[in-house]
């Protein structure tokens, strides 16, 4: 675990805020979506703004829920009424780890998906489960939300009960004393009921 | 309980049943040689290394006549140079296809690892772990080769080569499903126009540009500098020397239909061998020593240079000469050799059963330096002198002192 006071940029809940301008590896959840950027900026004046970043949620399309990843500039003006609710800067030397366990040349035969698309949804009136289908597959870039954090993994294996298990992970959560931290592991199992989703990215989408 | 041991006659035992200590008396490029340089030639090795330190483009010509140990140098560089990659090249076995060759040797000598090394490496300042949004690793292997070819296009001559040489460095690195075809290719392999077409590469490394490319790509980005070690590096000379007459043997093919009557294929060959030898200049980093027989030779090859690039004469140094042994270098290296060999064949109680380092048993000091006067100390003569007094002592009934009183 890291030292929190370095990493937390901005969270609602503690009330915490640290003006200036951020670069590197950073996480924003706003309300079930997750923001990816390299960029934020924080004032008191002109709120918190993110530049080319990547949001990644589901969202309802006519009659059912699709999972997007979008790139699109973000601007919290309000904080007060806004719905950003934190912001957190991976440190470097763990995302350096991350790093060494992307490069494996262990698992040569990763599933890349081309587009963005749901794994699973626990949602009370829409869920998505196809775990079952990708039973023993081996998945390129997972993102996981799960009861107050976010996990971002490497890939993701299905195994044969259907339950996930991600392996070069980041994970970004709250404490007993509702403190955020971030942490690294190799490995790491859910089950699936305390998970609200899985959305494997799309390497088109990353492209762009 | 033993009370007495008679430790001349089991080490003469044990030499009836294992052969001679001495056997081969020429080194080469494959064969491992463990021992070590005599102590009149610690002071070379270790100015040779000074040399190579302070240096990073040199031609250093190590001049010595035949069998003074010129190979066996090359065997205590390597183990004395442990932060450099040595590759040794014999020019008789390489002067055709030399890039090829040479890159061949350069590889299998550097191993797979510190070429995934360098590959990865590469990638990575290339931009291969540049994060999208901060966090994902999303190889765009094209954009990753644009950077590469940006990089490096004014940089390398031949651009065919050279895209040849990025896509496969950036195959073997991001690229799963190409990476095995790509490390073959890294590797020299001999490759069909399938296998290439898959790699979206034109040539393999036979293509001479292509070998040059990447070993210049392999020398220059490498963790340790690298030297080239070629023996009998007059063979440039005497492959081109004079064509023989007509009379002297008879020719079932004459080259002349083809290649005319005043060159020979063979000249043309050694002249472009040397060219290309001169074309490593432009490595960076790549220092060559050069191994001679005799001053000649020497002046022959400098004025040779001198035709082709005048100013390539500055990268040549002045030569180190190799000598013959010196009267106390026979002695350490005999008893040297017997160490090894008796360590070798677990005898690991001849040190204690002849501590004394004067104690040359079976020989002695008398027939060491009869040896070393009659040879004058050159090092092949002593080594064949005393593989035939080590196989008379193996072979003969006759009293050990009586067949010694011969070489005495």
């Amino acid at each position: 675990m890291t030292n929190p006071t370095d990493i937390i940029l901005y969270d609602r809940l503690m009330k915490r805020k640290v003006n200036g301008e951020f670069t590197g590896s950073i996480i924003s959840k706003c309300k079930d979506k997750i923001i990816f950027s390299n960029n934020i900026r924080i004032s008191d004046d002109e709120g918190i703004s993110i530049i080319q970043g990547l949001l990644v949620g589901f969202e309802k399309d006519v009659n059912k829920v699709i999972a997007v990843s979008k790139k699109s500039d973000f601007l919290w003006k309000n904080l007060e009424e806004d719905i950003l609710e934190y912001s957190v800067l991976i440190p470097e030397d763990t995302m350096e780890q991350y790093d060494k366990g992307q490069f494996s040349d262990d698992f040569p035969y990763t599933l890349n998906l081309l587009h963005t698309a749901g794994l699973l949804l626990n949602a009370p009136d829409n869920r998505i489960n196809h775990l079952d289908f990708f039973k023993g597959e081996i998945l390129k870039n997972p993102v996981c939300s799960v009861l107050k954090g976010i996990l971002v993994a490497d890939r993701v294996v299905i195994d044969d009960k259907g339950d996930p298990y991600f392996y070069d992970c980041l994970i970004i959560g709250r404490d007993e004393h509702e403190d955020l931290k971030v942490s690294y592991d190799t490995i790491v199992n859910l089950d699936e009921k305390n998970v609200d989703y899985i959305i494997i990215l799309g390497i088109e989408e990353l492209k762009i | 309980m033993l009370l007495f041991e008679n430790k001349q006659r089991k080490l003469l035992n044990i030499l009836k049943l294992t052969g001679s200590p001495f056997k081969k008396f020429v080194s080469t490029g494959e064969i491992k040689e463990d021992l070590g340089v005599t102590q009149s030639r610690q002071e070379l090795l270790y100015k040779i290394i000074d040399i190579m330190e302070k240096n990073d483009n040199i031609i250093l010509p190590i001049i010595g006549k035949v069998g003074t140990g010129k190979t066996h140098l090359y065997w205590a560089l390597k183990h004395g140079f442990h932060n450099y990659n040595i590759v040794y090249l014999s020019l008789e076995n390489v002067y055709k296809r030399f890039y090829y060759n040479t890159y061949s040797e350069f590889v299998e000598n550097m191993g797979v690892g510190p070429l995934r090394n360098i590959t990865n490496n590469l990638c990575n300042k290339w931009g291969a772990t540049e994060r999208k949004f901060g966090f994902f690793h999303f190889a765009d292997i094209k954009k990753i080769r644009d950077s590469a070819y940006k990089e490096w296009n004014s940089y390398f001559e031949d651009k065919e080569a050279l895209n040849d040489a990025i896509n496969a460095i950036t195959a073997h690195c991001l690229d799963p499903y190409k990476k095995v075809e790509a490390e073959r290719w890294l590797l020299g392999d001999l490759m069909d126009f399938r296998d290439l077409s898959r790699l979206n590469l034109n040539y393999d490394l036979r293509k001479k540009n292509n070998a040059f490319t990447m070993l210049k790509i392999l020398t220059e980005n490498a963790k340790i500098n690298s030297i080239l070690f070629i023996d009998d590096f007059e063979k440039v000379i005497s492959i081109a020397g004079p064509i023989k007459e007509a009379e002297e043997e008879e020719e079932v093919f004459d080259p002349s239909w083809l290649y005319g009557a005043k060159t020979s294929p063979d000249k043309i060959t050694a002249e472009k061998t040397l060219d290309k030898i001169l074309e490593l200049y432009k490595i960076k980093g790549l220092r060559i020593i050069i191994t001679l027989k005799s001053l000649e030779f020497f002046n022959e090859i400098k004025s040779k240079i001198k035709e082709k690039n005048g100013s390539l004469l500055s990268i040549v140094k002045e030569p180190i000469f190799l000598s013959n042994f010196l009267i106390d270098d026979i002695f350490q290296f005999y008893k040297k050799s017997i160490e090894y060999f008796f360590g070798g064949i677990n005898y690991l109680d001849y040190s204690i059963d002849f501590p004394n380092s004067s104690d040359y048993y079976p020989l002695n000091k008398k027939t060491l330096e009869y040896i070393y006067n009659t040879t004058k100390g050159n090092p092949r003569e002593i080594i064949k002198l005393l593989i035939k007094i080590f196989n008379e002592i193996i072979s003969s009934n006759e009293n050990i002192e009586d067949i010694l009183k011969k070489y005495q």
